[in-house]
């Protein structure tokens, strides 16, 4: 994403300001069913939400409702269709489709969730420091960000990716490298959001108070820039996290994503390519898992944008 | 104006340079190498054969020399010759870039197709039947994984259909028409896709215009509903619009690799992948590069562009 | 080696063949009913094919190819000395006959007069001897074709048209071996377009190629066969070829009419496609295109017995817990056939007196592993990307693994890591395969052999009772012979299990039937040779 994008959602949110905040009792019990209100508001973002809520809670409850082990194959038995056995069928290789797709989804969608809560976590204090500090400290962090963003299109992705091959990382850490390669890659936008609110804040008058009576500086910038840049960031998480499930998928149709046998949607659609015409459910589920989660992230991230949006809110 | 477009030029360089030591070191890291494969493993003599070729890409020196040499060349637009192929770098480059250029200028113009009159509409009824059928059908475009999208593409418009050639690619220099069949599956995959970000975009910067007083102003004024959003709101929302697709374009780029693979498109984006999977050193680092320099120079275009439509936006 | 008639091919000179297709010509020109027209349609001059093809090559010249040059499209540049028929038996090309001495040490060719490159230059000794050269240079050639030349001591010229080899050791199968990873011949006066625009001597001149996209070729006027009625081949005008990876794409373009022939139909179709489009598409099994197999590392680690006294246990374990079968179907969707030497029914080396490896027995596999030393250790599988039946067979074989207890991890690799960590030894087994080693000494001599290079750098497997029997055969010029000899060593093979075959690699072909016509696949696809392939296929309407 480009500064212009940041600028523009930092942009829609600066007049924006955080409400009072409510004692602390209060806070939790009243959080739920105010967010259920606002959600109301947008009939995307109700729909989104109760679409995510049940995705979380299939993630969730995986291993209880999963009927099968998701590797165990059973090649005498492959390419069977829907029974009172296997719900949605077996694979090539004989393996439960309903069982993959329960466990592949809860693995990519804590990938999804892990990897934009760390570029989050990279890119926000980056941006802070950067904008906060200004001079030197804001030219070289921002054309380290210039640099990242140069990399057109999964170029970044595929050489991460395939530079992990070297470290010789298996199972649990071939995730990481992969939730690493998005947080990476997924850092700059945050950053550049960050920076341009922080630019925009450090002119107000309350931070040199603020700074006036000794506060160090760098928690100044992050607990005054924070509450002003937490809607935009809502909003580009979600949005992201779409985007995120759907490099893997890439990624596993490149030949680049999770080695077998992890059950994976993005690995397990690429490999039912070949069953498209004469099994052409093999494909179907997790094809539609994938949709179904990328058009639940999506639909509750723009319905938040325009919750959010204070322009787009009373009219 | 000037000033800042100088100060923006010169900020380029640094990121350059920046980005050629990124590449150089990813292609450092990348584990195994190429001379192994262009060596083989039968024979007696690999070992020689090994030095042979290091030697004659200068693989035996320490990388800090390699990457000076291959700065100094660089700079100079020599990027020496692929190490499978063996043919000049430049030739690679050139012979593949225009294919990507055109799917994904195609594509992208097909996209703000879809994307502005659906978006302005959604934005013009906001909450109506036609707002939540634009936002959820653009959102299908994202929503769906490229490659399963344009696989039953092909099984839909080639195969039962008949309609559209299933994959392959004719120069539009050569046969314009023709080209275009060949286009149409693969420019529609990146169209569908894109339009849900330019749908998206639209809809909030028209609602953002509408808002403004200027709107209430002429519409008080008496003039009719139809003028004040073609003529003035459409107007002023397309800024944004315009200027992002400048920059999804240079983005796809290096990211239309799935595609060309899927429709046998001979692009840039293919060649890199290959070239990675193959260790192809200088072609990695030349491809990147030069990808790299378009995407800079895109942002700066389209950033001075934006700033130029929209005097709002002050000269930091 | 001995038999003349063998190696006396079709005499005639290129203005014979000219002269006959006047004559041919005429006779239409005259009225006259055709030769063959009754019943099967007769071949016919021009047309052009379009092969879709799974790979694209990497590059053109044919000394330094770096991958199989041997099913691509532009493979139909190429040609060389010798050629070899649908039984493997060596067939005058360039070379139209040739002669051993009787201690095998020396190899002489004669030249067909009138053989030409494609930029006209006459195939001369000089030539042939000039290539020999650059391929036996490491600078200039890949290791793979150089090693077909690496008994060769020196080539020497009697005069225009006999070409001499001399050998450092006895081989009673070089003529086959030039066509195995072949020798071919590139017109030395045009070495400095080798990369762009190669000239070389096959059915079809190079035109054009773009990467990834196609390659053009045209028909080479002057090429030396001809038909039985002596009308020059190639019958086609040309030849395009479209890399077309998507195994999906590619049978919907030969389905849809953009294709003619294909290769590569993707298991998974083969038998519904066969089934249900029969009657408009002609499928071709290839015969034999490789073996696949699982590679021990006998170098170094658990199943090497320098690390590891109860090595041997271990893989026997392993052999115990791998089902063929279920490898049959789940790999192969159940075409081909299951392997238990390297040479499938289809070759003539295919031998039945082969000891199989142990058989599928989970509890043994259990036993055996439970028993041995470093049972519990982990295992590494690797395999290598580019080719799906690697990566699944060595997915089922980690799944089966798994299920005898191994402790076992699958890594799916580029070739450049897979070269590294099978060089160094950083593997336990790898799921692989190998093909296009038309005589026996080319697969036993490379990856069997303790002293070959292959086999040192990615196996280190030695027996010396193999070892002797591998180079008594090479000495060897009774096929009958030579067959029960290199059937031992499967039986060594199988009882060591440096090596466990798993499976012949079918390769399906399909072809559009109204178009494509005298397309006869042969052993290792399109291009083999005399009387099959490409060179008498043409194209009708």
């Amino acid at each position: 994403m480009s500064e212009l994008e940041a600028d523009k959602l930092v942009d829609g949110t600066l007049a924006w300001r955080a409400p009072p905040v409510p004692p602390r009792r209060r806070r939790l019990a009243t959080a739920l069913a105010n967010a259920w209100h606002e959600l109301r508001k947008s009939r995307t973002a109700s729909i989104g939400a109760v679409m995510l809520v049940l995705l979380f809670g299939a993630c969730i409850a995986t291993p209880w409702i999963a009927t099968h082990d998701p590797i165990k194959q059973n090649y005498r038995a492959r390419l069977a269709p829907p029974s009172e056995q296997h719900l949605l069928g077996t694979d090539r290789l004989g393996r439960d489709i309903y069982s993959r797709l329960l466990y592949g989804g809860r693995r990519l969608v804590t990938i999804a969730v892990v990897a934009v809560a760390l570029s989050l976590l990279i890119g926000v204090p980056f941006g802070v420091l950067t904008g906060y500090f200004g001079g030197l400290a804001d030219t070289i962090g921002m054309r380290i960000v210039d640099g990242l963003l140069a990399f057109p299109g999964l170029l970044l992705y595929l050489l991460f990716v395939t530079v992990a091959q070297a470290w010789k990382f298996e199972g649990f850490m071939v995730d990481v490298v992969l939730v690493g390669a998005l947080a990476f890659a997924g850092m700059p936008e945050k950053a550049r959001l960050a920076r341009g609110s922080v630019l925009a804040e450090k002119q107000k008058e309350y931070v040199e108070a603020s700074r006036a009576m000794g506060d160090s500086s760098f928690c100044i910038a992050l607990a005054q820039v924070l509450p002003n840049i937490v809607s935009p960031l809502i909003v580009t998480a979600t949005v992201r996290f779409g985007f995120v499930i759907l490099i893997v998928a890439a990624l596993s149709f490149l030949g680049l994503g999770t080695p077998p046998p992890t059950p994976d949607w993005g690995s397990d659609l690429s490999a039912a390519r070949d069953y498209m015409e004469t099994h052409p459910l093999i494909a179907a589920f997790p094809g539609l898992a994938i949709c179904y989660t990328v058009l639940a992230f999506n639909l509750f991230g723009d319905g938040l944008r325009d919750i959010l949006d204070p322009r787009l809110a009373e009219r | 104006m000037l000033a800042y477009t100088l100060r923006r030029i010169a900020q380029l360089v640094p990121v350059l340079l920046l980005l050629s030591v990124a590449v150089f070191g990813f292609v450092e890291a990348l584990p195994g190498s190429i001379v192994d494969t262009l060596v083989g493993t039968e024979g007696g003599d690999i070992e020689e054969a090994r030095k042979i070729l290091e030697k004659e890409y200068g693989l035996d020196q320490p990388v800090y020399v390699r990457y000076a040499k291959w700065l100094y060349r660089a700079v100079q637009f020599d990027f020496g010759k692929s190490l499978v192929t063996r043919r000049p770098i430049s030739f690679e480059l050139l012979s593949r870039i225009p294919a990507t250029v055109y799917l994904a200028v195609v594509g992208i113009s097909l996209s703000m197709l879809i994307a502005i009159p659906l978006g302005t509409f959604a934005a013009v009824r906001r909450n109506s039947g036609v707002d939540y059928t634009a936002q959820v059908s653009s959102l299908a475009g994202i929503s769906i994984p490229e490659f399963w999208f344009a696989i039953l593409c092909v099984l839909l418009f080639s195969l039962y259909l008949g309609w559209l050639p299933s994959s392959g690619y004719v120069s539009p220099f050569e046969d314009f028409w023709g080209s275009l069949q060949f286009l149409i599956l693969p420019a529609a995959a990146i169209g569908f896709r894109q339009a849900a970000f330019t749908t998206r975009l639209t809809r909030s910067s028209m609602l953002d215009e509408l808002s403004k007083e200027y709107v209430d102003t002429a519409r008080s004024m008496g003039l009719p509903e139809r003028r004040v959003i073609f003529r003035y709101t459409l107007r002023n929302a397309m800024i944004p619009t315009i200027t992002i697709s400048g920059l999804q374009l240079a983005n796809l780029l290096g990211g239309t690799v799935v595609l060309e693979s899927i429709f046998a498109w001979p692009g840039i984006g293919r060649a890199i992948f290959e070239a990675i999977l193959q260790r192809d050193y200088p072609l990695i680092q030349a491809g990147v590069l030069v990808l790299g320099c378009i995407v800079v120079v895109m942002n700066l275009l389209v950033d001075l562009t934006y700033r130029l439509l929209n005097p709002r936006v002050k000269f930091a | 080696m001995n038999d003349k008639t063998r190696n006396r091919g079709v005499e005639a000179t290129r203005r014979e063949f000219l002269k006959a297709t006047t004559v041919l010509a005429g006779t239409a020109l005259a009225g006259l009913p055709g030769t063959a027209m009754a019943g099967k349609k007769h071949p016919k001059r021009g047309g052009t094919l379009r092969f879709g093809t799974r790979d694209d090559s990497v590059a053109l010249d044919t000394h330094r190819n770096i991958i199989y040059f041997v099913s691509h499209p532009l493979t139909g540049i190429t040609g060389g000395l010798v050629d070899f028929d649908d039984k493997m038996q060596p067939k005058p090309a360039v070379a139209e006959s040739w002669d051993s001495s009787s201690d095998l040490m020396t190899w002489t060719f004669k030249l067909r007069r009138g053989a030409e490159y494609h930029n006209g230059q006459t195939i001369d000794a000089e030539s042939v001897k000039w290539n020999v050269e650059r391929i036996k240079d490491p600078k200039t050639s890949h290791a793979f074709t150089r090693s077909v030349l690496s008994d060769v001591e020196r080539v020497t010229v009697d005069d225009k048209q006999t070409v001499r080899f001399h050998l450092k050791e006895p081989h009673a199968a070089l003529d086959i071996n030039l066509v195995y990873y072949p020798v071919n011949l590139m017109a030395p006066g045009a070495v400095d377009t080798a990369d762009t625009h190669p000239v070389n001597c096959g059915p079809f001149k190079f035109k054009s190629w773009r990467r990834f996209d196609v390659c053009e070729l045209v028909r080479f006027e002057n090429f030396w066969e001809t038909d039985s009625e002596g009308n020059s081949l190639p019958y086609l005008d040309g030849l395009v070829g479209r890399p077309k990876k998507e195994d999906r794409v590619r049978l919907t373009g030969l389905r849809t009419g953009e294709l003619d022939l294909i290769d590569n139909v993707a298991y998974a179709d083969a038998p519904a496609f066969k089934k249900d489009h029969g009657r408009t598409f002609d499928t071709w099994p290839v015969p034999q295109v490789g073996t696949a197999m699982m590679y021990f590392n006998l170098k170094n680690g658990l199943l090497s017995e320098k690390d590891n006294p109860d090595a041997h246990l271990l893989r026997q374990a392993i052999a115990h817990a791998i089902d063929h079968e279920g490898i049959h179907q789940a790999v192969f969707n159940g075409l081909g056939e299951i392997s238990r030497g390297f040479y499938s029914s289809a070759s003539p080396w295919h031998s039945k007196d082969i000891e199989s490896w142990p058989k599928f027995d989970p509890d043994k596999a259990k036993a055996l592993r439970k028993k041995a030393k470093g049972g519990d250790e982990k295992f590494s599988i690797i395999a290598n990307d580019s080719f799906p039946y690697m990566q699944q067979s060595g997915e089922l074989v980690h799944a089966m693994l798994k299920d005898a207890g191994f402790n076992a991890v699958l890594e799916i690799l580029p070739g450049p890591v897979m070269l590294e960590k099978q060089g160094k030894g950083d593997y336990h087994i790898d799921s692989t395969a190998n093909s296009y080693r038309l005589d026996p000494d080319g697969w036993f001599s490379r990856n069997i052999l303790s002293t070959a290079p292959e086999n040192r750098r990615r196996n280190g497997y030695k027996n010396e009772k193999a070892d002797q029997i591998i180079l008594a055969a090479r000495k060897e010029r009774d096929p009958a012979k030579r067959r029960l000899m290199y059937a031992d060593v499967e039986t060594l093979v199988n009882r060591d299990l440096p090596i466990l075959y798993t499976h012949f690699v079918p390769l399906m072909m399909a072809s559009n039937r109204a178009r494509v016509k005298g397309y006869n696949v042969s052993y290792s696809g399109p291009w083999s040779y005399t009387g099959a392939g490409m060179r008498r296929t043409w194209i009708d309407g």
